[in-house]
């Protein structure tokens, strides 16, 4: 091999450039963002963290400042008893998600798959108004509904509050699972076509199967929204189809509001859905923005 | 002063060893070709020359300045990239004059040199495009000029002209070469083509795993490989290379024929290494060997039999009117001066 | 069956679920509006108005103009912090790598947190006696320590602002690092070779790249901040007075509280039209040619 004969360094000197180098700059540069994560992270999960802990504090350790206590579990007995009766509301809550989530999703399919596949008459309209419909002020809404309901004996059912999650929740199921959809190469559904399938089966044999993480996705993301909905279950209910998100209003007592009792239910409300979002967090973005972000 | 000197330099992650101690000395002005399949260690070679990449061990030096510690932009070098990197917002003109402007230099120098680097690539009616508007040709040959643009003190180039067609590749590669004459600037290439780097380079570093397997001109990687990789790698069709061993001063193919005098001293198993364009094909019985064609084919401007030798299946290449057909049989005679032996456990080259 | 029917057959349901939970209530509180639309007198839900409601909003209702005022500054300093904050977090944590991505994973917390119940929390922790929030401020801002923030017209928007724009930077954080993800190396590679310094880099060559993902969350964060409600009904209710009260509490208050639907719907619809615009300009970016 023919090489060169080295440089001796000492020939050359030090490196003549005062002040830091680039390489001790970069690493002064890395530890300040270290630090700035750190505290941005801490900002972030302090509310949270309150919570848990004050759900645990018995109520007088409540009203305190107090990071050290002795952590107490009654907060949660209590949420279940008289007059507060969380109990129903978790039930409420968990029926009236499930039922817009069985609903919604093979609908949301059904149409997600033509408008994948297929090319319709006015299907940029259909779109773009399935879009509209998502930034459309609930308040907007919620006048009618609540006229009718009254008319027809629908307020303060549950089955109200399902019709009326469907109209919040469509919109995502269709573009999550479009967008899922719309990654499935044709190859395959053509080749079962060629082979001699239907439509309808190739539909039931092969695109459901490999779609379903997509559908199950789609179902976990439109679950949380449908439990968390407030202002629809606000001006809905009253007594009997009270769902968890207005539970917490009732924690007022003469003194004020009961926070350890609040926290505990807060918590209640939390933590299903902190499990199903660490679930479907590849998804996240893509299904909050409808596909506008990729 | 530009030369470009790596000492001991070593790239791992983790377990994987990307390069593993390797020096080498680039003199000013040269063009020296990385050459090696995927995954050799040359493109990490030469990002780390350009600061993208930190050494985990090992020494850079361009100039009379060690650079190990200094930021891609204080290293005053200029790179071409495999995708081009262009400035998708700006057009044209803005791509190219950025270097310029970024270090400050004055706007009523700015125009000139943008517009003579232009000319200079053959883009001076594209100036006031975006890149979105261009071909594949053209945006390289903006990346080119954006590179000249400054004089740098080491150019970079990491496979430059592998996203271009075919025959567009020919015509930048002539026009590569011309440039660099007429630029004299350290030039660093990287690239997976064996055409490129015979055409272009003062010299050729071969890399394999992280390892240079030589470091020679391309005569000399050409004709005198140092192992059996390089001699593998060069050259198209690839030398073929035969096992064998050397009884009596001769070489012996596994299945036993006796085929030509060596030079070397008897051993077991050895491998015989020959071009296919040091291979005379004439017709039966008139060579060192009959044997019979398992393809023929014609390329135009030659033509290569694949002909079957015992067990192996070796290629020859043929005068361009040779007309055979496959299993007609033919003869094979070597060309005793460029002949190579090789280890084959090692790899090394024996003698020849 | 032909797929020329098959597939509008597949889509028909979900339209008609779309029209009827969508569509139809936006027609009818369209039509309410220009009703008299009293709750306890249903009759009154027929009884036509003209433009009356609309035009008591702009001229007799300072009421209406407050919360127009309110939810446009709301709107711009949430849109305006929270993008600003969540492209500084995005930049520091999309580098990658296990520190980063296990932060990106925590991020996910305070999203699945419903607005309602952030306003809760938030509640609890700017409590005069006893909130969290309260007692730092007090520290680090003397002048703060005795102050009751959600009594104060001005603290307690800020206290507004700042549980929404801690509500949603996670997510915008999130959206910006797959944006950031998306500018191709190369480029940013080449400007550093170039001779760009980092602020230079970030500035001539990943910002404008950045561009469309911005103007995407920018769009949609102004859709839902000025969408608000759950988080202003359990945080201040409106309150002090009226301090903090968006057009969306305030059409609640006089639909629901007051009774007037009419009235509500003729603000709700008004409340429609930046929408239409804003959607328009998002739906462009949805529907962009790859």
């Amino acid at each position: 091999m023919s090489v060169a004969p080295m440089p001796d360094p000492e020939e050359f000197g030090r490196n003549p450039r005062q002040g830091l180098s680039g390489r001790q700059k970069k690493q002064i540069v890395r530890s300040v963002q270290v630090i700035l994560i750190l505290i941005a992270t801490f900002i972030m999960l302090v509310p949270i963290a309150w919570i848990f802990l004050a759900a645990f504090k018995n109520h007088l350790d409540v009203y305190t400042l107090k990071i050290f206590f002795k952590p107490t579990l009654e907060n949660f007995s209590l949420v279940f008893q008289e007059p507060y009766t969380l109990g129903e509301k978790l039930v409420n809550s968990t029926i009236v998600a499930f039922f817009t989530v069985l609903f919604a999703i093979p609908i949301a399919t059904m149409a997600a798959y033509s408008f994948s596949r297929f090319r319709l008459v006015g299907e940029t309209a259909m779109l773009v108004t399935i879009l509209a419909t998502q930034f459309v002020p609930a308040v907007v809404i919620i006048l009618p509904f609540f006229v009718m309901f009254r008319d027809v004996g629908l307020l303060d059912t549950r089955l109200g509050l399902i019709l009326v999650n469907l109209a919040i929740v469509m919109p995502f199921a269709i573009w999550m699972i479009k967008g899922f959809i719309d990654g499935i190469p044709l190859d395959t559904e053509e080749a079962a076509m060629v082979d001699g399938s239907s439509r309808a089966q190739v539909i039931r044999n092969i695109v459901l199967p490999m779609a379903a993480p997509g559908l199950l996705t789609a179902g976990i993301f439109c679950f949380i929204i449908a439990w968390n909905e407030f202002l629809f279950a606000l001006i809905l209910t009253n007594k009997d189809a009270v769902t968890l998100p207005i539970g917490l209003a009732l924690f007022k007592a003469e003194e004020g509001d009961l926070w350890n009792l609040l926290s505990a239910a807060g918590i209640i409300i939390m933590v299903p859905m902190f499990v199903l979002a660490l679930l479907i967090r590849k998804y996240f973005v893509q299904g909050m923005t409808m596909g506008a972000v990729r | 002063m530009a030369e470009v000197i790596l000492k001991n330099l070593t790239k791992r992650w983790g377990d994987f060893i990307g390069v593993d101690d390797q020096s080498l000395s680039i003199a000013d002005r040269e063009f020296l070709v990385l050459l090696g399949p995927s995954g050799c260690g040359k493109t990490t070679t030469m990002r780390m020359i350009a600061g993208l990449e930190e050494p985990t061990s090992g020494e850079i030096w361009i100039g009379d300045r060690k650079v190990n510690d200094d930021l891609p932009k204080d290293r005053d070098v200029a790179m071409v990239f495999q995708n081009y990197g262009l400035y998708p917002h700006m057009t044209i003109f803005d791509n190219i004059a950025y270097p310029l402007k970024v270090r400050g230099t004055p706007k009523s120098e700015i125009a000139p040199r943008v517009e003579k680097a232009a000319a200079q690539v053959e883009l001076s009616q594209f100036l006031d495009r975006k890149p979105k508007a261009l071909s594949g040709g053209q945006r390289q040959r903006v990346a080119l000029a954006r590179a000249i643009v400054r004089t740098p003190k080491v150019f970079l180039m990491d496979e430059p002209l592998s996203n271009l067609d075919a025959k567009l590749r020919v015509t930048m590669r002539a026009e590569l070469k011309h440039l660099s004459r007429e630029l004299k600037i350290t030039t660093v290439y990287v690239t997976h083509d064996q055409i490129e780097a015979m055409t272009l380079a003062d010299r050729v570093a071969v890399m394999k795993n992280g390892v240079i397997q030589q470091l020679g001109t391309p005569d000399e990687i050409y004709n005198d490989p140092a192992n059996l990789f390089v001699a593998g790698f060069i050259g198209s069709p690839a030398m073929n290379l035969i096992n064998g061993s050397i009884q009596n001063g001769h070489f012996v193919t596994t299945g036993g024929t006796r085929l030509v005098p060596v030079e070397a001293a008897d051993r077991a198993s050895v491998v015989l290494g020959v071009r296919a364009d040091d291979m005379r094909v004439s017709e039966a019985g008139e060579g060192d060997i009959d044997v019979r064609i398992y393809a023929f084919e014609n390329t135009g401007e030659a033509t290569l039999l694949t002909v079957q030798w015992g067990k192996q299946r070796v290629i020859a290449k043929g005068d361009r009117h040779l007309r055979k057909d496959q299993d007609d049989v033919v003869s094979i005679s070597l060309n005793h001066d460029h002949l190579y032996l090789f280890d084959p456990d090692s790899g090394n080259r024996i003698a020849g | 069956m032909r797929d020329s029917t098959l597939k509008y057959l597949l889509v028909a349901p979900a339209v008609l679920v779309v029209f009827a939970t969508a569509i139809w209530p936006l027609i009818e509180s369209l039509r309410l509006s220009f009703t008299v639309g009293r709750l306890n007198r249903p009759d009154s839900l027929n009884q036509y108005l003209g433009w009356e409601n609309f035009t008591w909003a702009f001229t007799q209702e300072p009421a209406f103009w407050n919360s127009v005022w309110v939810t446009a500054i709301y709107t711009v300093l949430t849109v305006g912090l929270t993008t600003v904050l969540a492209l500084g977090l995005a930049l520091l944590l999309a580098p990658g790598g296990k520190f980063r991505s296990g932060v990106q994973t925590l991020l996910i917390l305070p999203f699945a947190m419903s607005p309602a119940l952030i306003g809760v929390s938030f509640r609890f922790m700017f409590n005069p006696e006893f909130g969290l929030f309260d007692a730092f401020f007090g520290v680090m801002i003397p002048p703060l320590a005795d102050v009751s923030w959600l009594s104060d017209p001005v603290l307690a928007f800020a206290v507004c602002v700042m549980a929404d724009v801690w509500g949603w930077i996670p997510f915008l954080t999130l959206v910006l690092i797959g944006g950031l993800a998306s500018v191709p190396q190369d480029t940013i590679e080449a400007a550093q070779v170039d001779g760009a310094s980092g602020w230079r880099v970030f500035r001539d060559v990943t910002l404008p790249q950045l561009a469309p993902v911005l103007a995407v969350v920018i769009i949609l964060k102004s859709i839902f901040s000025l969408k608000t409600f759950d988080q202003i009904f359990m945080l201040t209710n409106g309150g002090p007075g009226t301090a903090t009260q968006t057009l969306s509490h305030y059409i609640y208050f006089n639909g629901m509280k007051y009774g007037q639907i009419g009235y509500a719907a003729s603000v709700a619809w008004l409340m429609v039209i930046p929408m239409i615009f804003l959607t328009y300009a998002y739906a462009k970016y949805v529907f962009r040619k790859e």
